[in-house]
């Protein structure tokens, strides 16, 4: 069968899956809405929420990479919200950045702390944070939300992190590449990502060839962290306000992104790319429901039917093609 | 026993695993230019020693010197770095890796640009690829390929292949030829006396003992975690040495008594 000639393809990239599905998805939406999906402008919308998921799908890949998981990114995104806004008011958008993104450090610091010095599985320490950071960034906010006056949304850093567009797009889209290529070079090409991918696939032939298991996973926590939290200073930049709910169940959706996307949940095999397209899947059908005017509380329901679905395809193609 | 002092001087080591006492009160030097067998039964402690010493296990109490100098922490970066290789029986390779990439797992050469350090693909596949043809691996086999296509010999190939590529002072070998073939065992035990002749101390542990009885200059023997016999091989016959391993440290005290 001619087909087949696909199979090694498919066995070498997971991430084809997910691309398959995107652009049947992409025709059946584009089809199917009369022209309310694929237009400029929901295009560009998509792609902004797409920046921000995908920054911190990201993240958590490369956690997921190393066989640990981190699903306190919701909270950690909604703390990186907060401190961007609540700095901003007062002094340059680029420092608030750097704050927010140390904030985001900081928690990724503190699930990495916890789990390689404790010994304990990382989705429940991550479990217990995710709770944590909520509880604060409701607790700060109390209420009410944090915004930046109207009077200081100008100037090129505050457009340049998220609250302007250029050539069309947000923003956020650019970093998203950036960030996208310095991680890709850093996972293919140099020793940090030779040692996180050896962590996920056996930690324990990576510690006899000594690598520093711990500090890879520390890492890894740290700058999931990072990018959790500077996604968070994206979309805050463009809202210019956020609430204490900021981000909330966005950790579910970078995780789902991520495992559409290929990257192996055991560890070890990681796909940013196809995370990425994880994430456009993720908000391609949200935006779709939302165009076709689907009721809000349908949404969640639909979302993850067409998530079990997807998810289903992917596992069955991947089978085919591991078939001799 | 070539040089006056012991490369690797293991005194009174001790090691639990919570209630499990693994290693008891373990006392043994090993020399430069020396071939040792390290035999025993399942269980008797064998690899939890060369744990210990190629740093994966810290241990309860008693000290281990390398080249006279204590060693105060144990992992396996700082073991490697002093140049401890191990053949390791069921760890050492990554399967989601290519041969080249586990081949330089945990040194892996760098080209800097603007201080960056980015892997040296030309030079990891280029000398992976010699030895994994060195090592007889598969024709269609090449350095890019995961590990996890490898059979289970050149699995063992690749870790002594890499073992041996890394110019080191002591190599250790956790049972090397299992899963081989006649002939690559051959191979392995002709570079095991290789090595020692170039004045490296190699640590053999096997379950043969009509092998190691042949390749190695001493052999010692470890029951329930504790070592019962050091000996020269020229100072029993392999007959002797099966004799001791099945009656544990009886026949040795035994004789000692005689």
């Amino acid at each position: 069968m001619t087909l087949s000639i696909a199979k090694p393809l498919i066995r070498r990239h997971a991430e084809i899956g997910i691309f398959l599905i995107g652009a049947i998805l992409v025709v059946i939406f584009a089809s199917t809405s009369d022209g309310k999906w694929a237009n400029l402008y929901n295009i560009g919308t998509i792609l902004q929420v797409t920046a921000t998921l995908g920054l911190m799908s990201l993240g958590v890949a490369l956690v997921i990479g190393t066989g640990e998981i981190d699903i306190s990114v919701g909270s950690t995104f909604g703390m990186g919200a907060l401190a961007y806004l609540w700095l901003a008011a007062h002094v340059d958008p680029s420092l608030a950045a750097v704050a927010a993104v140390a904030v985001g450090a900081a928690i990724g610091l503190i699930n990495g702390l916890l789990v390689t010095r404790t010994g304990t599985p990382s989705l429940i320490i991550t479990l217990g944070t995710l709770m944590i950071f909520r509880g604060i960034a409701i607790a700060l906010t109390e209420g009410f939300s944090f915004s930046v006056p109207y009077a200081a949304r100008k100037g090129w850093a505050y457009f340049g992190l998220g609250g302007g567009e250029f050539l069309g797009f947000n923003t956020a889209l650019y970093w998203l590449i950036i960030v996208l290529v310095i991680l890709m070079v850093m996972l293919k090409a140099m020793p940090f990502g030779n040692r996180l991918l050896a962590v996920g696939g056996s930690a324990e032939s990576a510690h006899s060839r000594g690598v520093r298991v711990s500090r890879i996973k520390l890492s890894a926590f740290v700058l999931c962290g990072v990018l959790a939290a500077f996604a968070g200073t994206l979309e805050a930049g463009k809202l210019g306000f956020a609430d204490g709910s900021m981000g909330r169940l966005m950790e579910l959706q970078a995780i789902a992104s991520c495992v559409l996307g290929g990257c192996l949940l055991a560890g070890g095999r990681v796909s940013l790319i196809g995370a990425l397209m994880g994430a456009f899947v993720l908000s391609s059908i949200q935006s779709y429901l939302v165009v076709t005017g689907v009721r809000p509380q349908w949404f969640i329901l639909i979302l993850g039917l067409i998530v079990v679905i997807a998810a289903y395809g992917d596992r069955s193609l991947r089978q085919w093609a591991l078939r001799k | 026993m070539t040089n006056t002092h012991p490369l690797i001087q293991v005194k009174n080591l001790d090691l639990h695993f919570g209630a499990f006492h693994a290693l008891k009160n373990v006392s043994v030097d090993f020399h430069a230019g020396e071939l040792i067998g390290l035999v025993g039964d399942n269980g008797a402690g064998k690899t939890t020693l060369i744990r210990v010493l190629c740093g994966i296990y810290a241990p309860s109490s008693g000290e281990v010197f390398f080249d006279g100098k204590k060693i105060e922490k144990f992992h396996p970066k700082l073991a490697i770095d002093q140049g401890i290789e191990t053949i390791q029986q069921s760890v050492g390779l990554c399967d989601n890796l290519s041969i080249a990439r586990n081949f330089y797992l945990g040194r892996e050469p760098v080209k800097r640009i603007l201080g960056i350090p980015f892997l040296d693909f030309a030079k990891m596949r280029e000398k992976s690829t010699r030895v994994i043809r060195q090592f007889g691996l598969r024709d269609n086999v090449s350095a890019d390929d995961e590990v996890e296509r490898l059979s289970g010999g050149e699995r063992q190939s690749v870790k002594i292949g890499r073992a041996v590529e890394f110019m080191n002072r002591v190599v250790i070998m956790d049972e090397p030829t299992n899963h081989l073939s006649v002939r690559e065992r051959e191979h392995v035990n002709e570079l095991a006396v290789q090595l020692k002749e170039q004045g490296l101390l190699v640590i053999y542990i096997t379950h043969d003992i009509f092998q190691v009885h042949k390749l190695a200059d001493r052999v010692v023997i470890m029951e329930n975690g504790a070592k019962v016999a050091d000996a020269s091989t020229d100072a029993m016959t392999a007959e002797e040495l099966e004799e001791v391993i099945r009656q544990g440290g009886r026949l040795v005290e035994k004789r000692e008594a005689v």
